[in-house]
């Protein structure tokens, strides 16, 4: 393998490990907002209280919009995160092994 | 044994980049105390899963999460939205008991319950069972696609998927009533969300156990990088007996490894091989060690062939491997217990004290009070009476709290269905002369058959001012 598709494998490769990092974090936080919103407040308080835009949900529909909702602004939380950490000047960048290996 | 020398792995302490493709880790098959344990494990909690669902308890479904109409059914009990305090003891029950058992035994969910660790117990046997064993399987990858190959490879997929739909429709079937779920399927009627959680569910088992496997330890996993904080001296670990073992190296067996200046290891790699993340424990406790015990099955197996004593590799702590004793009683532990019980205490409290009936009491908007027939004061209220009992239940309603004070309406009992809310409206009356002002009441509700069933309210009765 040359280095160049050596490198070019290497960044695809950090390009999906950083997605995953962006989206699995904030899947998980999510999980955890919808169990604890949705034990709490009904979606049809929700959409009785919302714009016309919610008006003929059902309550399962209500969940799911609230999960991907939790979900998207985590995903920007944790992206925002990644972006910061890869592009600070004295970013050490990758690390060159695995931590704690 | 000696054969089995070169081991095409990757090497956990060569600086493997961490953007670097993951190799392909082909655990080796192992029988032992362990796997053995770890089997069982496997066989009796995807027994629950699958079959809970399925269980019926006094008409409905035993577990059932009824997220359309905001009900949960756990056997006998039904919990609503104000039953908020025990997803929260509950929640809090579990994290109590990861951090006890983490500091007492280590890796214990892990390596035996983790869902991760147990779907992927049960793909590997599927792989193993269609593409054969470790060394099967890595011929079988670099080999070219033969019939063969191409039956072997599509038969385990095939099963994979299979299994994983299934999964999915367990899972959802916990939401929604399982044995009306399946007949929905066959007859393409079902819910759009029913079909898509399915399908997202069936996925994620599929990634997760047949493709990712060690990957969501080493890469996804939040509690494999924060266990270590639960760690002490004392937790039990699976180590490797460095003093016992090295200097490393083959030898002949039957050979005193002493006179040739060598340690316990004969060096053959199996360790390494059966392990499930692809590192070597001999080179200490890594965070990838889900402590799934295989090496630990792998070492005394060889050690017995060898004619040495088992425990190379072993369940052990710190403290032992340095001579000292372990010490099961620590403060950590204490602490950890202690929590872990009265939490729990506060949860079994609550719930045999549970009132399964909840009294809302609003007045009337319209008007403060009205003057009715005979000089006396009349208040209106609604009441909303919600039963959360598993039966229908009649409950008579009175009032105290003042002189004169008599319930009109309801004349009867208020008969509520099991589950369900009703609104009862409620005219209060007293004699003119006595309701000047304002008057805090209580109203009372008990269940005929159960008086142990029984809610107070505070609400006020209004009259003229004096």
């Amino acid at each position: 393998m040359s280095s160049t598709t050596g490198m070019a494998a290497a960044a695809r490769r950090r390009y999906w490990l950083d997605l995953a990092l962006v989206l699995w974090p904030s899947f998980l936080a999510s999980c955890f907002a919808s169990l604890l919103f949705f034990a709490v407040v009904d979606p049809m308080l929700l959409r009785d209280a919302g714009p016309k835009l919610f008006a003929n949900l059902d309550r399962e529909a209500g969940y799911a919009l609230g999960f991907f909702f939790f979900w998207v602004v985590g995903a920007v939380a944790s992206g925002l995160s990644v972006y910061l950490i890869r592009t600070a000047r004295n970013s050490a960048g990758p690390p060159e092994r695995e931590p704690g290996a | 044994m000696s054969t089995a020398k070169a081991v095409p792995l990757p090497n956990p302490e060569s600086a493997t980049p961490f953007y670097a493709a993951a190799a392909k880790i082909y655990p080796r098959e192992i029988s032992g105390r362990f796997s053995q344990l770890r089997r069982v494990a496997v066989l009796v909690l995807l027994g629950v899963f699958y079959g809970l669902a399925w269980v019926q308890w006094d008409g409905h479904q035993a577990l059932l999460f009824d997220l359309p109409a905001r009900k949960f059914h756990i056997f006998g009990l039904t919990l609503w939205p104000q039953d908020f305090l025990y997803l929260a003891l509950l929640l809090i029950i579990a994290a109590l008991s990861l951090f006890f058992f983490t500091a007492l035994a280590g890796r214990l969910w892990c390596g035996y319950a983790c869902p991760q660790t147990v779907w992927t117990e049960l793909f590997v046997w599927i792989e193993q069972w269609t593409e054969g064993t470790r060394l099967h399987r890595m011929k079988l990858d670099r080999g070219p696609w033969t019939a063969e190959k191409l039956l072997r490879k599509s038969a385990k997929q095939l099963l994979w998927l299979a299994l994983a739909a299934f999964t999915g429709f367990t899972f959802v079937g916990y939401f929604i009533p399982i044995r009306t779920l399946g007949p929905q399927i066959v007859a393409f009627s079902l819910g759009g969300w029913a079909g898509f959680w399915i399908v997202l569910y069936a996925l994620a088992t599929y990634g997760n156990a047949g493709f990712l496997r060690e990957q969501v330890c080493k890469y996804m996993c939040p509690y494999a990088r924060f266990q270590s904080a639960m760690f002490d001296k004392d937790t039990l670990i699976i180590s490797y007996d460095e003093a016992r073992g090295e200097p490393r190296g083959a030898r002949r067996r039957g050979s005193d490894p002493r006179a040739q200046g060598l340690g316990d290891c004969i060096d053959c790699t199996l360790c390494v091989q059966v392990c499930p993340t692809g590192i070597d424990i001999r080179h200490g406790l890594q965070y990838e060690c889900i402590a799934c015990g295989a090496c630990v099955d792998a070492c005394d197996g060889v050690m017995d062939k060898m004619g040495t004593a088992r425990g190379l590799i072993r369940y052990t702590t710190e403290q032992a491997l340095q001579g000292a004793r372990t010490r099961v009683l620590r403060p950590r532990m204490l602490v950890y217990a202690t929590l872990l019980a009265s939490a729990t205490a506060v949860l079994l409290y609550s719930l045999f004290t549970r009132t399964p009936l909840i009294l809302d009491v609003i007045r009337d908007r319209n008007a403060l009070y009205r003057d009715v027939q005979g000089g006396r004061i009349e208040n209106s209220y609604t009441l909303k009476v919600i039963n959360l009992d598993g039966k229908a239940h009649s409950y008579r309603l009175t009032v105290q709290g003042m002189s004169g004070l008599q319930l009109m309406t309801p004349d009867g009992l208020i008969v509520v269905p099991p589950g369900s809310v009703s609104n009862i409206p409620a005219r209060l009356a007293a004699p003119g002369d006595l309701a000047g002002g304002v008057h805090p009441i209580k109203l009372s509700l008990t269940a005929v058959d159960q008086p142990r069933i029984a809610v107070h309210e505070q609400t006020r009765f209004i009259g003229p001012s004096p």
